[in-house]
């Protein structure tokens, strides 16, 4: 009989309140999303390319697990302590009945228990369902394609998910059973109505108010003018500030609602005043939950900014430039292009040549760019770049891109070439990919007129033009190697002034111009000399492999490149079509192994992918993930905490309806109460969000130059729309879920 | 007997279950109500007089038979009717106030004309005397949690009188107050009864507020069992509490049994 009751009680309020069930749902779904983590395809993936990486980030996971419990069990215990509220009366009678307390606990244990079961029944395929859904959409956005997915049951996230959600139930729901069985039946038979609180007297509370906007308005300053500079101290006060002001906003609410109602209240009839005043209680009785409420949603919305930020700089300003940069001979290097089955997968090849100026009989000055610098307003980046320009001068480092590499790298990413004329030079750094600061700056002082001047080593002096615009694309597979200061050049200039990088890599390490992991450039290096190009050459390579003999410019031209020494690499970029039937990372991956069976050392894009990747997953993935369950459980908790408080005021609504008021007007002045309550905790977010946002992005996140600002927008248009979804769709819960209780209201019930 | 019938109860009958479980509340009670007149409804626990209450208020619905208030059948009334019977037509007494506590007690009282859409500033026009007349005036910008139970209900009754309804019922009125609070009230109650010819109607099982009233009907097992009518205004209000208690002896258990 006991038994029974228990599995009738679970049966019951699993129909009456699909609310709670569907939030221990969202609990179960939010602890296996967390914990499959590393069975992702993503996961996987990285683990065999950036192994280290992935340990590191992966003992994070226990970190946002245990942030992930304590939230968790807020949503959990607002869930039961709304389904217990709706069950006081059922509880009192129990009790009047006979039941012991102590039956009653293990009553409400046994239904936890069993429920949480139930849950982890239903529950756990549809985390399944959510984590292969967003393996597949990640590996997809990221571009590993479909078709290496595996499907995959992690016992371990299983584990995990089913221990954290029994742990946080027991937990929330100890804590209520126990309060509950503590209260006298009396106390429990008697509908508990929410204790009149009056609001905080008018002056007090306007000052709360005032202050609290104050505070606020202290924090949007400080987070747009200080955080520039991220330093522990501003970003500390900055929290204060703002946590401390949305607290006083909130508690100062209320009387500001009492002041705008009376204000207006005099040419208004129906249930404007019930509507106001209801509003205005909600905002006294739970000035806190609100405070939190729209807290935590300011972090929902920052942290999901903060991911796709992060996934949009990292995956889209990084254009794939070339999938592979081989090192070896020439010969060695035709012969593998050569062999018929490469021949059908590679698209382009072509030789990336990278030089520095000679010491001794070229010299250049960087006076023209210095002074073009100098007419813009000063600021601190701008001087570093007036010094490292300067340095560069004195240690005679200026690195130098033929024209023809660079075109053949634009030509196959498929962007337009750079055309020279006599005596123009175009600006190459890949520091503009990783800075919007300092790329703008380039292309101010680039239109400002900046200019190089050679000394030629026939002892000419010759002036040339920057063309304005800074180039940053990637111009080898590994993408670890940078350079900064770099100048495209004719390839007359390159042939007469440039010395080959591989001699001189010693250098570039001394001044740090070069970042790279020195694998590539010692394996060219070891190769120097051995081969001459022959790039002039109609068909130097593969047939059907295009290369600078088949640029059409490229051929009218002297090929003044053919004296200099070999390439810094031969960049291979993959047939478009092989890559859009195979997917890129299985593409890539099979010309890998072709490459590991030849003798040719060489990069992968995959390894950019990798680091690409591993930032795309540990930074928007774990913030995104991180921004939806805060998102969900403020929701929750908001629209749970209108509820049971809706449920204490039960008897007003009968009260109006005694008093004349027809049940469609009560609708009306509930949704009315319903959007405003949510609009107060929203507006507050969001204007908090578009501060924190806004400072975010100007200091410690910045998108990579170049990301495109549609993309930008598109992502931020889908993001609010979610958003706003997501609202709407609570919002409409508590609306259906608030006119149905409207619906079923009777006069007759009034107790008597 | 010239007064207008302002309420006719004909053969109500209420029961409540169906079958063999049933049982009748009502049966069969007919009686009017006269314009000015100040109707007591007495009777044992189970008696049947709340439900009566609660068929003339539309709370409930009645098994059988019709209630007209000014002529019109209240059962017959839905929707936006039934809103202005409840609104307008009659006012509501509880014993337990059931004022609004997130409301001042000035928006409690005018809550009922703004529910029909008069102006909050029109609405106040009618209030100033009311609230004067029910000694309520200092308080009608407190919230009911700052006010004692006798001014709680005397703004209860403010709101119950605000729109001139045609008649006022009233549940034990007094059941929640002392009998200081119980008798300022009563005297209130009578004051407008008698001043301003306004009609109630209220159920008590206190004979002490009983005897204000200036007619009693006893129900017992769903029908009036008797009927006492004040001897017009000369008659001391001890004399008529004298033959309330002794018609609530002939019930059968005193006082201890008539709630």
């Amino acid at each position: 009989m006991y038994f029974k009751q228990i599995l009738y009680n679970i049966k019951k309020n699993r129909k009456d309140n699909g609310l709670f069930f569907a939030t221990l749902l969202i609990a179960i779904v939010a602890f296996y999303t967390l914990l499959s983590l590393e069975s992702q395809d993503v996961m996987r993936f990285l683990n065999a390319l950036e192994g280290d990486a992935i340990q590191k980030l992966m003992l994070l996971v226990p970190i946002i697990y245990v942030v992930s419990l304590f939230f968790v069990f807020f949503l959990v215990y607002f869930a039961y302590a709304y389904q217990m509220e709706n069950r006081r009366r059922e509880f009192g009678l129990y009790l009047m009945f006979g039941m012991k307390r102590g039956r009653l606990f293990l009553m409400l244990m046994c239904e936890t228990i069993l429920n949480s079961i139930l849950s982890v029944f239903v529950g756990i395929p549809l985390a399944l369902l959510l984590t292969e859904s967003i393996s597949l959409t990640t590996a997809r956005l990221v571009g590993l394609g479909i078709i290496g997915h595996q499907f995959s049951l992690s016992p371990t996230a299983i584990l995990g998910t089913v221990g954290g959600f029994f742990l946080v139930q027991l937990a929330a729901m100890l804590i209520l059973s126990v309060r509950f069985c503590r209260m006298d039946p009396a106390d429990l038979l008697k509908q508990e109505t929410e204790a009149a609180k009056k609001p905080t007297s008018g002056k007090q509370g306007i000052f709360s108010f005032l202050s609290g906007i104050l505070l606020l308005a202290v924090a949007y300053v400080m987070g747009v003018t200080l955080l520039r500079a991220f330093g522990m101290l501003p970003t500390l006060l900055i929290l204060i500030f703002g946590s401390l002001g949305t607290f006083r906003l909130y508690r100062g609410l209320g009387s500001f609602i009492e002041r705008a109602l009376t204000a207006r209240k005099s040419q208004k009839s129906g249930l404007y005043t019930f509507t106001g005043r209801q509003i205005q209680e909600s905002v006294v009785h739970q000035h806190s939950s609100l405070a939190v409420s729209s807290l935590l949603l300011l972090t929902a919305l920052a942290c999901i900014s903060f991911g796709i930020g992060m996934g949009v700089g990292r995956t889209g300003a990084d254009a794939r430039a070339c999938d592979f940069s081989l090192m070896g001979t020439k010969e060695d290097v035709t012969a593998f292009i050569q062999d018929e089955e490469n021949q059908n997968v590679i698209g382009d090849c072509y030789p990336m040549f990278i030089g520095n100026m000679y010491y001794g009989d070229s010299t250049f000055s960087l006076d023209g760019i210095v002074d073009a610098f100098e007419t813009l307003p000063e600021n601190d980046l701008r001087d570093n770049i007036v010094e490292n320009l300067r340095q560069d001068e004195e240690y005679n480092d200026l690195y130098l891109i033929p024209l023809k590499s660079f075109n053949a790298l634009l030509a196959s990413m498929g962007e337009e070439k750079i055309q020279l004329a006599d005596n123009q030079v175009a600006f190459y750094s890949r520091m503009a990919a990783d800075s919007p600061n300092y790329k703008e700056l380039w292309d101010q002082a680039l239109r400002a007129g900046a200019y190089v001047e050679f000394t030629l080593p026939n002892g000419n002096v010759e002036k040339f033009e920057i063309l304005p615009g800074v180039y940053y694309n990637n111009i080898v597979a590994d993408r670890a190697i940078t350079l900064s200061t770099t100048l495209v050049v004719p390839d007359d200039l390159y042939a007469t002034c440039a010395r080959h990088t591989s001699d001189k890599t010693d250098s570039a390490d001394e001044t740090g111009q070069m970042a790279e992991d020195g694998r590539a450039v010692g394996s060219a290096g070891g190769n120097a000399g051995d081969v001459a190009t022959e790039s002039g050459e109609s068909t130097p390579l593969a047939g059907g492999v295009s290369n600078f003999a088949q640029d059409n410019d490229a051929s009218t031209e002297p090929d003044t490149i053919d004296n200099v020494e070999d390439p810094f690499a031969w960049n291979i970029r993959l047939k478009d079509d092989v890559v859009k039937t195979q997917g890129l990372l299985p593409a890539i991956m099979e010309m890998q192994s072709r490459l590991d069976d030849s003798a040719l050392s060489y990069d992968s894009y995959l390894g950019g992918i990798g680091r690409n990747l591993f930032y795309t997953v540990a930074a928007s993935y774990l913030s995104i993930y991180l921004g939806v369950l805060f998102l969900l459980i403020a929701n929750t908790v908001l629209v749970l905490k209108y509820l049971i408080w809706q449920r204490k005021n039960h008897g007003r609504y009968l009260t109006l309806m005694m008093l004349g008021a027809k049940k469609r007007d009560l609708s009306i002045s509930m949704g009315k109460q319903i959007r405003l309550y949510f609009l107060l905790v929203l507006g507050v977010a969001v204007l908090n969000s578009i501060f924190a946002i806004w400072s975010m992005f100007t200091s410690f996140v910045k998108l990579p130059a170049g990301t495109s600002m549609l993309t930008v927008i598109i992502l931020a248009c889908v993001a609010l729309v979610c958003f706003v979804l997501v609202e709407v769709l609570y919002i409409c819960i508590v609306q259906h879920k608030s006119r149905k209780e409207i619906l079923a209201l009777h006069v007759s019930e009034r107790p008597e | 007997m010239n007064a207008k019938r302002i309420l006719q109860v004909q053969n109500i009958s209420k029961t409540y279950g169906k079958g063999s479980s049933s049982t009748t509340a009502l049966s069969g009670i007919s009686f009017d109500v006269l314009k000015g007149e100040f109707l007591g409804i007495m009777g044992a626990s189970g008696s049947g007089k709340t439900t009566l209450l609660n068929c003339i208020a539309t709370m409930l619905k009645p098994t059988g038979g019709k209630i007209l208030l000014n002529g019109e059948d209240v059962s017959a009334f839905k929707g936006s009717a039934l809103a202005d019977y409840r609104g307008n037509k009659i006012g509501y007494l509880y014993q337990s106030f059931e004022l609004l506590d997130n409301l001042t007690a000035r928006e409690n009282i005018i809550l009922p004309l703004s529910l029909h859409g008069v102006k909050n500033a029109d609405a106040e026009r009618a209030l100033l005397p009311l609230a004067k007349h029910l000694d309520i005036t200092e308080v009608l910008d407190k919230f009911p949690t700052q006010m004692s139970g006798g001014q709680k209900q005397r703004v209860a009754a403010a709101r119950a009188f605000i729109s001139a309804p045609s008649i006022v019922l009233a549940d034990e009125p007094t059941g929640a107050l002392d009998s200081k609070n119980a008798k300022t009230l009563l005297d209130k109650l009578s004051s407008l009864n008698q001043q301003e010819q306004k009609t109630i109607v209220m159920v008590t099982h206190d004979a002490n507020a009983a005897s204000y009233c200036s007619r009693i009907l006893f129900i017992q097992d769903g029908t009036i069992f008797h009927e006492l009518r004040k001897n017009g205004k000369n008659e001391p209000p001890e004399m008529f509490y004298e033959r309330i208690m002794t018609v609530i002896a002939q019930l059968g258990g005193g006082s201890a049994n008539v709630l």
